[in-house]
């Protein structure tokens, strides 16, 4: 069992991260805290794909004279390109709201929101 | 023009569209309404044409880029993409509404951003069904709920930022959810396209493919709303702008569901696990949501509050036929998915045309707004009806069938809870109702309001005429779907 995990140490790393995230995500009161946990969901979360495409003493995937079998799997990477994107703008637009939100309630905690609400 | 040049068509035509929203709209947003209205009619020309051909061919693809399954993406037409159709009437009815209501609720500043981001949205979900890539599905899923949390909280308002922030937590972790599951499933197949992987997944391991089924339900369920995954849907769906409620609550959180059939036609197909146990769960959860939304929708005072508590109902409806997992069950659930969207568009554009007018959306304060504003209260009464599944209205046909579907699975219990449920549904919409028209106003003004302008009333008149319709002529919508559902459950069965 612990072989196995330790074979697979990149997976079981990208689960433990998504887990903290998740508990920061749900526990944290600040809302940038919060926010900071929902990175890191999507952090490991590309990592996790990332690494399904690695191949042990893989090269980069470009023909020509010199290139040399095996080779990594590009397709990915290439996806996360895209997640990136995509959490790049989620974040963004989390930012912003959080600032609005200071700057109508005075505060970003989320129980002293509660109570004014 | 060619099938497959349509299906590019339905997702470029509007992209285009909102991206030069901000140019054509002007300063001040002021052609972007017109611009808007065009945009989404010539889209919904492009949808009559899919359906059309659907029902014609049957299910038809396009290849972008000329690349084949599975190395290109697909683009992947069937009976439940036909959902562009009712994605499409009620994308444009919401932009026509919006004329008078995004310029009265609005700072004018943001008028541009509004149509833009309404047109995005439209975009993501037209995007969503015709897929046929999962992570194609993954992109306009973003697409289309990063619209959404910007759309709750353009208001600027205190209460709408909030909101927006609390369903934008939720949203943004189900989205991670459903692509860890991804994921996962390129891992097991080393495919993206959604039949390429059912076939691959055929006899792959157990464990990951089942997780990766858990990661997806509860993904799209939370989308979805389902309880107990319910907490961000009321206040951003009832703190939105009325038009934008439509959209969220009729077709936004109909994403979710429509998602967990590409997830069934996926599984169904591979036959690699037994998912009785996953429908259980989803039955039980159906039953649960349709009791506990409307426990809650029968205690609000504010009238778009309540109208989305009962969304939350209405989802339990479908989750509970989809879970059944019986013909009539399934058939009664994709059906609830249009009519609902239908219904849930009358009454959110109703509810916004009562605000516009009277500025008040509490019960007690719109009492006796029936005499003054007779069509719309009349067109969210027929809504009220359907909702509550009256014959011969559009909700009747699908709650009956979903009912049938309870009993050709052998669980005719659940049929008795979704009696009950709309007994409870009953019980709060007569409450509206009776405000409406048979209680003596609290504001005597509200009696000196005028009818709602005409780019507000023709709307919700349409949905409303629709409502009935759908009733009448609720054959068409049950057999166009038969095929694909008989299709899904044939692969099951084997």
């Amino acid at each position: 069992m612990i072989v196995h995990l330790w074979q697979n140490i990149d997976y079981v790393a990208s689960v433990v991260l998504f887990c903290i995230g998740l508990y920061c995500v749900i526990t944290k009161n600040n809302l940038i805290k919060k926010f900071i946990g929902l990175n890191i969901m999507e952090t490991s979360v590309f990592a996790f794909i990332v690494a399904l495409g690695v191949v042990d003493g893989g090269d980069a995937p470009i023909m020509g004279a010199g290139a040399r079998a095996p080779f990594t799997n590009p397709i990915p990477q290439a996806l996360i390109l895209t997640g990136i994107v995509v959490a790049v703008s989620t974040t963004a637009l989390a930012l912003s709201l959080v600032i609005r939100i200071y700057q109508h309630c005075g505060t970003i905690e989320a129980d002293e929101l509660r109570e004014m609400e | 023009m060619t099938p497959s040049s349509l299906l590019v068509g339905i997702i470029v035509v509007p992209l285009a569209g909102a991206v030069l929203t901000p140019v054509i709209g002007g300063k001040a947003g002021k052609h972007a309404w017109t611009w808007a209205t065009t945009v989404m009619v010539a889209t919904s020309v492009i949808a009559a044409a899919l359906v059309n051909q659907v029902a014609r061919t049957g299910p038809f693809s396009a290849y972008l880029g000329g690349w084949e399954r599975p190395y290109g993406i697909e683009l992947r037409f069937d009976e439940f993409s036909a959902s562009v159709a009712v994605i499409c009437l009620l994308g444009l009815l919401a932009i026509v509404f919006s004329q008078k209501y995004a310029a009265k609720e609005l700072p004018p500043a943001r008028l541009g951003t509004y149509y833009t981001l309404l047109l995005l949205n439209l975009t993501g979900m037209l995007g969503f069904v015709v897929t046929g890539d999962l992570f194609n599905l993954f992109v306009f899923m973003e697409i289309l709920s990063l619209s959404g949390y910007a759309l709750v909280a353009i208001s600027g308002e205190r209460t709408a930022e909030m909101a927006a922030f609390k369903y934008l937590v939720m949203g943004a972790v189900s989205s991670l959810l459903v692509l860890f599951a991804i994921g996962l499933l390129y891992a097991l197949t080393g495919s993206l396209n959604m039949a390429d992987i059912s076939d691959r997944l055929t006899g792959s391991a157990e464990v990951p493919a089942m997780l990766a089924l858990a990661l997806l339900t509860t993904g799209f369920m939370v989308k979805a709303a389902l309880f107990p995954l319910h907490v961000w849907l009321p206040d951003a769906h009832a703190i939105a702008p009325s038009p934008v409620s439509a959209i969220l609550s009729g077709l936004v959180v109909k994403t979710g569901l429509l998602g967990m059939i590409r997830v069934y036609q996926i599984y169904y197909g591979a036959k690699v696990l037994d998912l009785s146990s996953l429908n259980t769960v989803l039955v039980w959860l159906g039953a649960i949501s349709i009791v506990m939304g409307a426990f809650f929708a029968i205690f609000q005072e504010d009238i778009k509050m309540m109208l989305a508590y009962s969304t939350i109902s209405n989802i339990g409806y479908i989750v509970m036929g989809l879970g059944l997992a019986s013909q009539y069950g399934i058939i009664g659930a994709t059906v609830h998915i249009f009519n609902h969207a239908l219904i849930k568009a009358t009454l959110f554009l109703g509810a916004g045309a009562l605000i516009y007018q009277t500025g008040y959306r509490n019960l007690s304060d719109l009492r006796g707004v029936g005499r003054s504003m007779p069509f719309t209260t009349a067109a969210i009464s027929v809504g009220a009806i359907s909702i509550v599944g009256m014959p011969p209205t559009a909700g009747f046909l699908c709650k009956w069938y979903i009912a049938l579907g309870a009993v050709q699975a052998g669980h005719p219990v659940f049929g008795v809870a979704l009696v009950f449920g709309a007994l409870f549904i009953f019980v709060y919409y007569i409450r509206m109702v009776n405000s409406f028209y048979f209680q003596a106003p609290i504001h005597p003004e509200i009696l000196e309001v005028k009818e709602a302008p005409l780019t507000m009333l023709a709307p919700v008149l349409i949905l409303a005429a629709l409502c009935l319709a759908m009733g009448l002529l609720g054959r068409i919508p049950l057999s166009f779907i038969e095929p694909a559902v008989t299709r899904l459950l044939g692969t099951l069965g084997g």
